[in-house]
């Protein structure tokens, strides 16, 4: 086989995390494989072992400062799990909040910042321009908005979280730290600039998606199965139930996340340091899944809130329910910031918010196996610790957001690169004129 | 206008937060971004590592290396950047002394790939991935004992007022000058020299909110850190873990003085201690194993396995 050819993207770039490509064609130019190298790990799921369990809330955030968020609260509800404790109302009010806050400012700077450009700039102008510096020199309005957006989400992370990026105040039995009075008026003086970047940003979206729809509809449309928190069907991304929807669209689980091991499966393939998660009833790899915003967008009946239900409506007539177009990503990224938006507004307006009353004072560690699982901006992530009676980690189990994604992200690479290598589909593609022509 | 300053932003093994804490100055993006002229930065760009290659040496102003060198590739991108880069910067605690992917070094690799991918809830049976990876360095071993750096700026991560503050002092030649205060002298709790009559855990009870945290029996690691966060946790209700490393100078031993001051302040019996205080090394030496001195007997018994 000297001829086949191998093309090596080294490494993947704008994405957080570290990953190459490799696409490998024969001689008669028919795609062979298609391998998503993610080349690092750090073995959090070792060293947490051997930690008093109070402390993985503060350690496991740094497997991602991106949405370190998600694992703080994964991390602290496995506690919880644990020890059987339930935090008071007030404390998960908080928490909420902080999600949502982090759901808006990740989902935002993906949006913005590493997809954006291709839409602005068209997929292939020089990379010295098509970034995030590009965007703010060449459209400053569009930038503006986005970095508010950004901050907003950011700086009520940091509210609640104390800090924005790796938060210390989820402890198992509450939270310690509350927002005063002043601070919360502060939040809900921002509210109205928030609502209309928010409109600002569904406009721009609905505009890209038409645009390029071509690409949507046909570049990377991959079924597989999805997976994602709902709470009794409704989207949720702090608690709820596991649903599982197969490729036609039908929904074959909704269980307890303690029930996890029945219905995760883990396969370690040769050529990527993350694991590939699946629905582990039929087995791998026809029971690839993904998660992610288009997946809970999938699996959930309804949004929560009217704003973003109404959003979610307008995708379901575009591309169906459920939809396995891989750029419709970008849409139900959008329409989960619309989500966040009204969440944190009903929050901040909720007297509940500015309550002293969010830590338990008297918890006690016990032997036990605890599971925490939230929704991460990529994915649904769970956390599961094992304890001895003083609370020391014996064990821990971590499924993170991204590797629910990754065997899907290679089959639909695989796609994407029939289509370009054997279909020759991309010179046919309606692209748009880019919005700034260079 | 001046030109803008050729830049470099590379990660190792890491997990982007200095980055965000980077992004985070928010509209302060729009008077730094023109400054920079991106040579290579690979979540926002899409420069490939032989693009970073192939600039000649020392052609970069400044550079910033995030993360630690967990695979031989992050290693071999660690001295290009030296290589390329001006001015070196060793970006948030990872960079500085190991960080949090320090403590994989308590374990031996072949406990790690253990419970990664050959066992635990989810695996069985699987084989430590090699086609196409880079190979994973059987131990952390802090950064500048691989390269040179000229400037540390730690905090997992390094707060956005201390990135920004540090980017326009190196953007315009003016050397950066960093306080050299630990966290205590930022925290407004009250300190007494009370001692501890025993070790709480952060769980147990609801702290004084206007008293030092240590002085009621919660481990604070504020006094062994350097306070470039003024306080954050502290101030607001979580006890310090000790996110910013020691107090300068870089190389000073946080862990032991850690241990050290919770020696002054617990009059308490051995015994009673090591068993209210159970993992030492996890909660004194979290973020610096790596480049303590306990954590390079162990880096020297790991490599002399080889
Ligand atoms: S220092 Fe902290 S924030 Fe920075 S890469 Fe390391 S873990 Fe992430
Ligand atoms: S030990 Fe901690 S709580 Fe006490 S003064 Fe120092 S920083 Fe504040
Ligand atoms: S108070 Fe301590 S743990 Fe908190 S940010 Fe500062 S150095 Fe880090």
């Amino acid at each position: 086989m000297t001829d086949e050819r191998i093309i090596r993207i080294d490494p993947v770039t704008r994405l957080e995390g570290h990953g190459s490509l490799t696409i490998k064609l024969g001689t008669d130019g028919k795609v062979r494989d298609v391998q998503f190298n993610v080349s690092s790990t750090r073995f959090f799921e070792k060293f947490l072992e051997g930690r008093p369990m109070e402390e993985a809330p503060r350690i496991a955030p740094r497997i991602c400062g991106i949405c370190p968020v998600p694992h703080h609260l994964a991390s602290v509800k496995a506690v919880e799990d644990a020890w059987g404790i339930t935090p008071p109302p007030a404390a998960i009010k908080l928490r909420r909040l902080l999600i949502e806050a982090k759901q808006l400012s990740s989902h935002a700077i993906h949006f913005y910042a590493l997809a954006a450009p291709d839409f602005v700039f068209g997929p292939f102008a020089d990379p010295a321009v098509r970034n995030v510096a590009g965007v703010l020199k060449h459209l400053p309005d569009v930038a503006v908005q986005a970095i508010k957006l950004m901050q907003f989400g950011q700086e009520l992370c940091k509210t609640v979280g104390i800090k924005a990026i790796h938060p210390t105040t989820a402890i198992p039995g509450g939270m310690l730290a509350t927002v005063s009075e002043e601070s919360r008026d502060y939040w809900l003086g921002q509210i109205p600039e928030l609502m209309e970047n928010i409109t600002k940003t569904v406009d721009l979206a609905k505009k890209v998606v038409s645009d390029y729809i071509d690409v949507v509809t046909k570049v990377a449309v991959t079924p597989t199965y999805y997976l994602g928190l709902a709470n009794k069907g409704v989207h949720d991304i702090y608690d709820g139930t596991v649903r599982v929807m197969d490729p036609d669209g039908k929904i074959v689980a909704d269980f307890k996340p303690q029930d996890y091991p029945d219905y995760y499966g883990e396969f370690v393939s040769d050529h990527s340091y993350a694991t590939h998660i699946y629905y582990k009833p039929v087995g791998y790899p026809k029971g690839i899944w993904r998660a992610n915003t288009l997946a809970r967008c999938n699996v959930a009946d309804k949004m929560a809130t009217p704003l973003a239900q109404e959003a979610l409506k307008e995708m379901r007539e575009l591309v169906g329910r459920p939809s396995h177009h891989t750029f419709a990503y970008h849409y139900a990224r959008v329409i989960e910031m619309v989500q966040a938006a009204e969440h944190i507004k009903n929050l901040l307006e909720d007297p509940d918010i500015v309550s002293t009353d969010v830590k338990l004072a008297d918890v006690e560690p016990r032997a036990g196996n605890g599971v925490g699982l939230v929704e991460a901006p990529r994915g649904t992530l769970l956390h599961n610790y094992e304890c001895d009676e003083d609370g020391m980690i014996l064990k821990a189990n971590l499924i993170v957001a991204t590797n629910n994604n990754i065997a899907g992200i290679e089959k639909s690479l695989l796609d994407a690169a029939r289509f370009v290598f054997e279909q020759q589909g991309h010179k046919d593609l309606k692209l748009p004129e880019p919005l700034v022509k260079l | 206008m001046t030109e803008p300053v050729p830049v470099a932003m590379a990660q190792g093994s890491s997990c982007w937060g200095c980055y965000q804490s980077l992004i985070d100055i928010h509209l302060h993006l729009a008077d730094v971004l023109p400054k920079l002229d991106i040579k290579f930065w690979t979540c926002v760009a899409d420069f490939k590592h032989q693009d970073l290659e192939n600039y000649p040496d020392g052609s970069i102003a400044v550079g910033f290396y995030e993360g630690v060198a967990r695979t031989e590739e992050d290693t071999h991108l660690l001295k290009v950047m030296r290589k390329k880069c001006k001015i070196l910067v060793a970006f948030g605690t990872c960079s500085c002394y190991g960080g949090i992917p320090g403590l994989a070094n308590f374990y031996d690799i072949e406990e790690c790939y253990d419970v990664k991918f050959r066992e635990n809830r989810t695996v069985t049976g699987g084989k430590v991935p090699s086609e196409n990876l880079p190979p994973i360095e059987p131990v952390i071993r802090a950064n500048n004992t691989i390269v040179d750096f000229d400037i540390y700026l730690p905090g997992c991560p390094p707060t956005s007022e201390l990135i920004l503050k540090a980017v326009t002092a190196l953007l315009s030649g003016t050397p950066l000058d960093l306080p050299p205060h630990a966290v205590c002298h930022y925290c407004k709790r009250e300190k007494k020299e009370t001692p501890i009559p025993e070790i709480l855990r952060p769980y147990q009870g609801n702290a004084d909110p206007d008293r030092c945290l240590l002085e009621q029996g919660y481990i604070c690691m504020g006094s062994a850190t350097w306070g470039l966060c003024e306080g954050l946790c502290v101030n607001r209700g979580a006890t310090c873990r000790g996110c910013f490393g020691p107090v300068p100078p870089i190389d000073s031993d946080q862990g032991a003085a850690g241990i050290g001051m919770l020696g002054t302040y617990a009059p308490i019996d051995p015994e009673k201690i090591e068993n209210e205080c159970k993992d030492p090394l996890g909660q004194f030496w979290r973020f610096t194993y790596p480049a303590s001195r306990l954590g390079r007997i162990r880096i020297k018994r790991e490599e002399a396995k080889k």
